[in-house]
């Protein structure tokens, strides 16, 4: 584990989760607080994440109503043409109508059973291997005998314990400074501020369970 | 040589080999299971299954074994007796081939998970209840397996306890079989009250049995084998694994049902009642779960519509009064379902996971033995002359053609038949024939012998088991000896039609047709809307029902009616009636003191 690693790389850990969700930049910042971070998650939706959550959500039920490829690309080029005529509309009352009926006609058209990722919510594979997750501090609880098998981690265990314990006061210190009063804007953690300092919540990013089991 | 001393013995032996790596780890710390070693132990035991079948079609010994007598009551014996006829000795090794088969191939698709060999023991439980649910010459052991069988599959359906859908599956299906349970158990208790036994040699024969019983038993059918009205649960027993699916929910625990029905036939047999009641429910349940399977997308859901539509078949069967032909029925059934799912989770799990049609394409060059497998197994589903399914469903539609019966159920199974054709043919070209749709870069192969070693072997099974059988066993009821050719050609016709409807459909939709919602399609996308009405609708109104007793109608009466409440409003009343007296009037005063006076000498006369 490379700690000099971990504490040089800024927002490592949690920016890079928050990076990829908002499809565009939040114009509007969140109400009463400083400005989110780029590519943070706002409390709204723009108009613009919409219509393309809607565009997202059509050709996946379409998808899943062309089962053939070459069907689903040409209704697939059908739907996109849709969209692109009406991608110029400057005025928003207009710009909202369409979308309302747009969703209305996806409402209407959708697959009953829509192809879902099988890790996904709703898949078939989702949560499945959740009961072999178990925490960390069960290692603490294993038999010498046990233990014994493996002797190159247990040896290092201890220091990042302790490690662990001394920065999780900096740690908490640092979140409590950072978080404005009517709770977090976004998931995302911030990283480490100072030299030497640990980013948030490193010991439960770099002790999760594996997501499936060995 | 005593033939039944040997038959008794192997049979013994069989059950004993089972049991052996459940008790050798308890003796001794060094006995360890594995996975292999269980494996290996149901191998030898279907080996050793194997002699008493030989010695029964050689010589038709039968045997019926009684040990030791629970002393419970003075009158009432139940002893531990087990019978060794036609049903159990041949059933014996076909389900331990198939057992033997899903535990190689478990030992493959199970390699990764941490707990495989609790995986393992479980089945092997599994595996031993069922085959005491067959033996059983007596309701009780019978019962006993029947429990067994229920609470391995809660254990199984949710071998994945982490997610919240498999406990959901595991809890419906306990819950669908207790309600046939409660059918069961007042079947036992008719007879244990009116014949003074649970022996399956001393079952009255009609016509004294009244139909309460049989009602019963035809309950505890619909609920172990998922008949129309308690069949929900099977179809989300597909949230288990693979393995499970194959063994339980296809071949061996969902027909314990129809075995019930067909050990307990003598009760049946003059009550037409309960025989139209099985077949018309048979062919209900047959018709909606094919209805069902034919717009399903997951492979596993497919199979498991397509296991409840031949349960139906089976129940139909067992209306016609011809309980032989749905055994004959169970046993090639196994062979080819069991191989069904064999197949799909080879596929599934050469997807990493995927089990969704649509995702699937094209795969025949990749796996070549498990879709020429997959295709042997759909032919002997939909009965394709001369491999196992034909053998037993062919016989059904011509005995259901030839009988004096219901046209309702005879054409509801007829459709029934065309529409097995019809998804079979469907999930056959969607997953095996076309263009690739699976993700590319997926790297597959069934270069390991676990798999294919099973799945040919069951293939095997599939194309000569219906032929082995029916030429090594004398059927009890004669077979419909003439029929016109019209009645003799009408399955081939209608499973023919079928194909030629599902190759239609199958190039129409590759066309440049968008598909739109219709009520057919909605009707059999929703599976019947049976979920949200049964499981929401009744239940929200008995426990709203159940809830307004126990807190408001308790309370009211109590404590209102005949508590203080009540009193107050008798005294209310009778203080109401009689304060106007007291209206300061000489006369009303004067006619009291008459009408008192009148009452004394009324009184002392």
């Amino acid at each position: 584990m490379n700690l000099a690693r971990l504490m040089a790389a800024p927002g490592a850990l949690g920016g890079g989760s928050a990076g990829g969700q908002g499809r565009a930049p939040s114009r509007h910042s969140p109400r009463g607080g400083r400005p989110a971070e780029p590519g943070a998650m706002a409390a709204y939706l723009t108009h613009q994440q919409k219509v393309l959550r809607l565009y997202k959500k059509s050709l996946r039920h379409l998808e899943s109503w062309c089962i053939h490829r070459d069907k689903y690309r040409y209704y697939a080029c059908l739907l996109r043409d849709r969209f692109d005529k009406n991608k110029d509309v400057k005025d928003m009352v207009k710009a909202t109508e369409l979308l309302r009926a747009g969703e209305e006609e996806f409402w209407a058209n959708q697959h009953p059973q829509p192809y879902i990722f099988a890790d996904s919510p709703g898949g078939i594979a989702y949560e499945r291997y959740e009961m072999y997750k178990l925490p960390e501090w069960c290692l603490d609880f294993w038999h010498p005998s046990e233990k014994a098998m493996y002797p190159d981690y247990f040896a290092k265990r201890e220091q990042w314990k302790k490690l662990q314990r001394e920065s999780w006061e900096r740690e908490v210190k640092q979140l409590q400074e950072e978080t404005p009063s009517d709770g977090p804007k976004t998931e995302a953690l911030p990283p480490a501020r100072k030299e030497g300092h640990l980013p948030p919540m490193w010991w439960h990013h770099v002790t999760r369970p594996r997501e499936q089991p060995m | 040589m005593d033939l039944s001393l040997v038959l008794n013995t192997f049979m013994l032996l069989t059950l004993a080999t089972l049991s052996t790596p459940i008790l050798f780890p308890l003796l001794s710390n060094n006995l360890k299971n594995t996975p292999e070693t269980i494996t290996n132990t149901v191998k030898a035991s279907f080996l050793i299954s194997l002699v008493p079948m030989t010695i029964y079609i050689y010589s038709g010994t039968e045997s019926l074994t009684s040990l030791w007598e629970w002393k419970f009551i003075m009158t009432f014996k139940i002893p531990i007796s087990l019978k060794m006829d036609f049903y159990s000795l041949t059933f014996f090794p076909i389900a331990l081939f198939v057992s033997w088969s899903i535990l190689q191939f478990a030992t493959w698709y199970m390699a990764a998970d941490p707990y495989i060999t609790k995986f393992f023991t479980y089945l092997l439980f599994f595996l031993i209840a069922m085959l005491i649910l067959i033996i059983a010459n007596n309701l009780f052991i019978l019962f006993i397996g029947w429990e067994g069988v229920g609470i391995m599959s809660f254990l199984l359906i949710s071998w994945w306890h982490g997610r919240a859908e498999a406990n959901t599956a595991a809890l419906q299906a306990v819950l669908y079989n207790r309600i046939g349970d409660v059918g069961l158990i007042l079947c036992m208790a008719w007879l244990a009250s009116a014949t003074n036994t649970w022996e399956i040699q001393q079952l009255p024969t009609s016509p004294q049995t009244p139909t309460l019983p049989l009602l019963g038993l035809i309950l505890a059918a619909t609920g172990k084998s998922a008949q129309f009205g308690l069949h929900p649960w099977l179809p989300a027993a597909m949230e288990g694994p693979t393995p499970v699916s194959a063994l339980l929910h296809s071949s061996t625990m969902v027909v314990a049902g129809i075995f019930l029905l067909i050990r307990t036939h003598p009760l049946f047999n003059n009550n037409q009642t309960a025989l139209t009641l099985c077949l018309c429910l048979g062919a209900l349940s047959t018709l909606f779960a094919a209805t069902c399977a034919l717009t399903q997308n997951d492979i596993k859901k497919i199979i498991a519509f397509s296991t409840s539509s031949q349960l139906g078949l089976m129940m139909v069967t067992i209306g016609l009064n011809l309980p032989e032909l749905a055994f004959l029925h169970i046993s090639t059934h196994a062979f080819f379902k069991a191989m069904l799912f064999l197949c799909s989770g080879s596929i599934i799990h050469n997807l990493n996971g995927e089990q969704d049609i649509r995702k699937m394409g094209g795969i025949q060059k990749m796996l070549p033995t498990t879709t020429a497998c997959l295709t042997i197994g759909n032919l002997a589903l939909m009965g394709t002359p001369f491999l196992a399914g034909f053998y037993s469903k062919d016989q059904i539609i011509e005995s259901l053609n030839t009988s004096y019966l219901n046209t309702w159920a005879l054409l509801l199974t007829l459709l029934a038949t065309s529409f097995t054709a019809v998804y079979t043919i469907r999930m056959t070209m969607l997953v095996q024939t076309g263009f690739v749709r699976i993700p590319p870069l997926t790297p597959m192969n069934e270069n390991n012998p676990a798999v294919t070693s099973p799945i040919t072997r069951l293939a095997l099974g599939s194309i000569t088991a219906g032929f082995l059988i029916t030429s090594f066993t004398i059927p009890t009821k004669t077979p419909p000896t003439t029929m016109p050719l019209s009645i003799k050609m009408t399955a081939l016709v209608v499973t023919a039609l079928g194909i030629f409807l599902a190759l239609e459909i199958s190039k129409m939709a590759q066309t440049l047709i968008l598909k739109k919602q219709t009520p057919l399609s909605n009707f059999s996308v929703s599976l019947g809307y049976f979920n949200p009405l049964t499981h929401r609708l009744s239940m929200t109104n008995s426990l709203k029902g159940g809830q307004n007793i126990a807190s408001h109608l308790i309370d009211l009466s109590w404590y209102k009616m005949l508590g203080p409440e009540g009193l107050a409003s008798l005294q209310l009343k009778a203080t109401k009636t009689a304060t106007p007296l007291h209206s300061g009037l000489i006369k009303a005063y004067l006619g009291s003191f008459a009408l008192s006076i009148l009452i004394i000498l009324m009184s002392s006369y």
